[in-house]
């Protein structure tokens, strides 16, 4: 109850300080920040993305004491969203939370800005994929699945979470394997396929699975991790298998390449505050979302190594 | 019957203390996002999701969820004043209710709305109740080939609702289905009549076009008749004439079921079911010409089913985890985030806490009918404003929405475009229901049939092996052939009206 009444003064402030932006604008020598950031999500309220983006906003608050308020601009699959983001005024007020659809969208020539336009800021989450297939199934092992990928080239069917499905694409290209994608709008379609018996086999993330594999109706296989996954103990890497597919989503801050290396700073240091803040750690274990700090040049190197792993997907999309 | 002991355990706990009043919480700012177009249920939840946090689990998810069918009470009220959908299973609202409050039945509108949300909210619980595990397991079977033969139904009785021309009816259903391809394409992820325009990547947004090509253009031709509009009709009564209980209850009962059906069927969302109860309840009217202008059934059956819906859409949550709509998948985030795992285990593991939630939607739909028949009458007040302060109301509140959608002002033209379409298509008299439902089927057609042929291996042929899809592609090719033959029969040909007219 506390809680609610805390929105009321929490709103009135929210108000006051839009007002003082209006006012301050000739005191922009102040430091650094002097009022409300904006946190551009280019994805819809209520996704894996926007939970992530509204946890490190409150974290980020407290530490930097000006309200972060989370804005959803949506569209082109997140290139909206992230265009705004660079393209806004360079001054720390507008940040944007990157996905792994920042190195994806150019690629594909699906957005109007190069991946490395960007200024990296900090790395906060990595989700590594899975292998599912339905606890019924007679695959124990990811040696059965891909065996018998290999005896019917062709024939196993993989639900896609989304099309083109990146994650599908490396995994037969890395692992020599060829099936049929059927694609979805999302997981939880995908995953009713498989429950259903109509598809053999998924590849998600650990927190689109982790309720049915907790229920016993999915077996997770393995996972394209250098280390094995947290609440996912038992289950074995590619890596421990002899493969070496890493394959995985991440987000992070950046902002535009213009931003000074003075308010970069103030921001960096806040993102590598939050992720240890309890009640983000707390957020994120529950939600089965992976904290993973980079540093800004971590981080950049991250998305570039990506850009590499990407390079053949892409080629072997675009033939098709 | 073993579900009535714990279902008394689950209204004691959901009628505690605070419990209750977080009920009464979150059907109001379900209430209160529906109503306003471009905010719904699924970002109502987004948004109130980090502040429940620090909540219990029992009140966090019992005013979540509250927002989530509470909105579906809210969505009504735009549709029926302003010709706006407040939110996108409202859009079938439009068609008869405004009419109707143009009539002076706004209050009846509103109140057969609420009256049939209340049934089907509630006999919908009851099927949580009783009868939802098994069925859930049974929806799993609901594959793509299933799916694409019921949309293709739905198609068919779309062909119903043509108003008089059926080639004007088809020219606004080809329209729908035009619009409804472009963006990604779902197979390859191709990009599609987007004309390297990023806001087009996604496609166009349902409950924009529907704000333009209804509310807007209604604002356009009110503009130019509106100095001819006499004094604007009364409130009227919030209960129909005694000769329309019959009707209206037949519906709500029909809405009820097929809600409640259609929401387990995994990938459907609120708007099939009342597009689906829409076209039904207009074939089996004796006077199937009265919708479209005020027919009392083609408010109450649509409200009644996405109610329903609401509650058949919990099922699969409750029972296997999987989330069947996008609202319901936040819930099932904040369901993770409250550390209770949705799926098999979850009434075994915290049966007291399911019991509490479904006890608390009981009680809301309670409270919701309560505060919606007294405000059918206050929100009825608001068809008598003149069109002097009506219409720039109407275009302040459907612009706000329409940015609130994405936060872009993209959608704002967009909405815009479609309300001078809108304006086109009244004037030359072209039908504008099939266009937005063609809309919506048409990704979904395309989808679940894709989805379908890669399971056949490409073979249309794999259809004959599947019984319940094989078995519905016959019930639309009987709908189909005998429209075709009523018409004849009506010496209603293809351009008949065209040449009398």
């Amino acid at each position: 109850m506390k809680r609610k009444l805390s929105l009321l003064p929490a709103g009135l402030l929210a108000i006051s300080a839009a007002f003082s932006a209006f006012t301050t604008t000739a005191q922009a020598a102040d430091k650094y920040p002097s009022k409300p950031i904006q946190l551009i999500v280019p994805y819809a309220a209520g996704g894996g993305t926007d939970a992530v983006g509204r946890v490190l906003a409150e974290s980020m608050k407290n530490i930097l004491k000006q309200d972060v308020v989370v804005v959803n601009k949506t569209g082109g699959a997140g290139a909206v969203g992230m265009n705004e983001g660079l393209r806004a005024k360079p001054d720390g007020y507008t940040i944007t939370m990157v996905t792994r659809e920042v190195a994806i969208l150019p690629m594909l020539g699906q957005a109007p800005f190069k991946t490395l336009d960007f200024k990296y800021v900090g790395n906060v989450n990595v989700d590594p994929e899975v292998v599912v297939v339905s606890s019924e199934s007679s695959y124990k092992t990811i040696e059965d699945l891909i065996s018998a990928m290999k005896a019917n080239p062709g024939k196993l069917k993989f639900a896609a979470a989304s099309a083109p499905n990146f994650y599908g694409v490396q995994f037969s290209i890395e692992a020599g394997v060829n099936f049929v994608t059927v694609p979805f709008q999302g997981a939880a379609p995908a995953m009713t396929e498989i429950l259903g018996g109509r598809s053999d086999f998924g590849i998600y993330n650990p927190g689109e699975i982790k309720a049915q594999v907790e229920a016993g109706k999915l077996r997770p296989l393995a996972v394209m991790a250098e280390k094995r996954v947290e609440g996912l103990k038992d289950v074995p890497t590619f890596k421990e298998r002899g493969l070496s597919i890493f394959c995985g989503t991440y987000r992070g801050i950046a902002v535009p390449p213009q931003t000074s290396d003075e308010v970069t700073k103030v921001l960096e240091n806040a993102v590598a505050q939050a992720v240890k803040d309890p009640k983000f750690v707390e957020f994120m274990n529950k939600s089965f979302l992976g904290i993973e700090y980079k540093n800004p040049a971590d981080f950049k190197a991250m998305v570039e190594a990506d850009m590499k792993v990407l390079q053949p997907v892409v080629e072997s999309i675009n033939k098709k | 019957m073993d579900s009535i002991m714990p279902l008394l355990d689950g209204f004691n706990t959901a009628m505690m203390g605070w419990n209750l009043f977080y009920c009464l919480l979150g059907v109001t700012i379900g209430m209160l996002v529906g109503i306003l177009p471009g905010l719904g249920p699924t970002t109502g939840i987004a948004l109130l999701l980090p502040i429940t946090f620090s909540m219990d689990a029992i009140p966090a998810i019992i005013m979540l969820s509250g927002i989530y069918y509470g909105a579906m009470y809210g969505g009504t009220v735009t549709s029926v004043l302003i010709n706006t959908p407040g939110e996108a299973a409202s859009v079938t609202t439009c068609f008869d209710g405004y009419p109707m409050a143009r009539q002076g039945r706004a209050g009846t509108a509103l109140g057969v709305a609420g009256i049939g949300s209340f049934i089907g909210g509630t006999i919908s619980m009851f099927g949580i109740v009783f009868i939802g595990p098994p069925l859930a397991e049974m929806a799993l079977g609901f594959g793509p080939p299933e799916f694409f033969a019921l949309m293709v139904v739905g198609l068919v009785m779309v062909v119903g609702l043509m108003g008089k021309s059926l080639l004007r009816g088809l020219i606004s259903m080809l329209i729908g289905l035009s619009l409804s391809l472009v963006g990604m394409d779902p197979l390859t992820g191709n990009l599609r009549f987007t004309f390297g325009e990023p806001n087009l990547v996604e496609g166009l947004d349902f409950v924009v076009i529907s704000m333009g090509l209804f509310g807007i253009s209604e604002v356009m031709i009110g503009m130019e008749q509106a100095m001819h509009l006499g004094a604007l009709p009364k409130v009227g009564k919030l209960l129909p004439e005694r000769e329309e209980w019959l009707p209206t209850l037949k519906a709500i009962g029909r809405g009820t079921g097929l809600g409640f059906l259609i929401g387990l069927i995994p990938g459907s969302n609120s708007v099939i079911p009342a597009i689906l109860s829409y076209s039904i309840e207009k074939k089996l009217a004796k006077d199937p010409s009265r919708f479209g202008k005020g027919a009392i059934e083609g408010v109450a059956g649509p409200e009644t089913a996405n109610n329903s819906y609401c509650g058949g859409a919990l099922i699969p949550l409750f029972t296997i985890g999987i989330p069947s709509s996008p609202t319901i998948a936040i819930l099932f985030g904040a369901f993770i985030m409250h550390g209770l795992t949705p799926g098999p285990m979850l009434f075994q593991n915290n049966a007291n806490f399911v019991w509490a939630v479904i006890a608390s939607m009981f009680i809301g739909n309670v409270m919701l009918l309560i505060m919606n028949l007294p405000l059918a009458r206050i929100w009825g007040k608001v068809a008598m404003i003149p069109p002097a302060f009506m219409y720039p109301g109407i275009v302040i509140v459907s612009v706000v929405g329409a940015y609130c959608t994405g936060n872009r002002i993209w959608d704002i033209w967009v909405m815009i475009v479609f309300g001078v379409i809108g304006y086109i298509m009244k004037k030359i008299d072209i039908p504008m229901a099939p266009i937005v439902l063609t809309f919506v089927l048409g990704k979904m057609i395309e989808n679940s049939l894709v989805q379908s042929l890669i399971y056949f291996y490409g073979s249309p042929l794999g259809f004959l092996g599947r019984p319940l899809a094989c078995g519905l592609l016959v019930v639309a090719l009987v709908i189909f052939v005998a429209g075709a033959i009523a018409g004849i029969r009506n010496k209603r040909g293809l351009l008949a009206d065209d040449i009398d007219a």
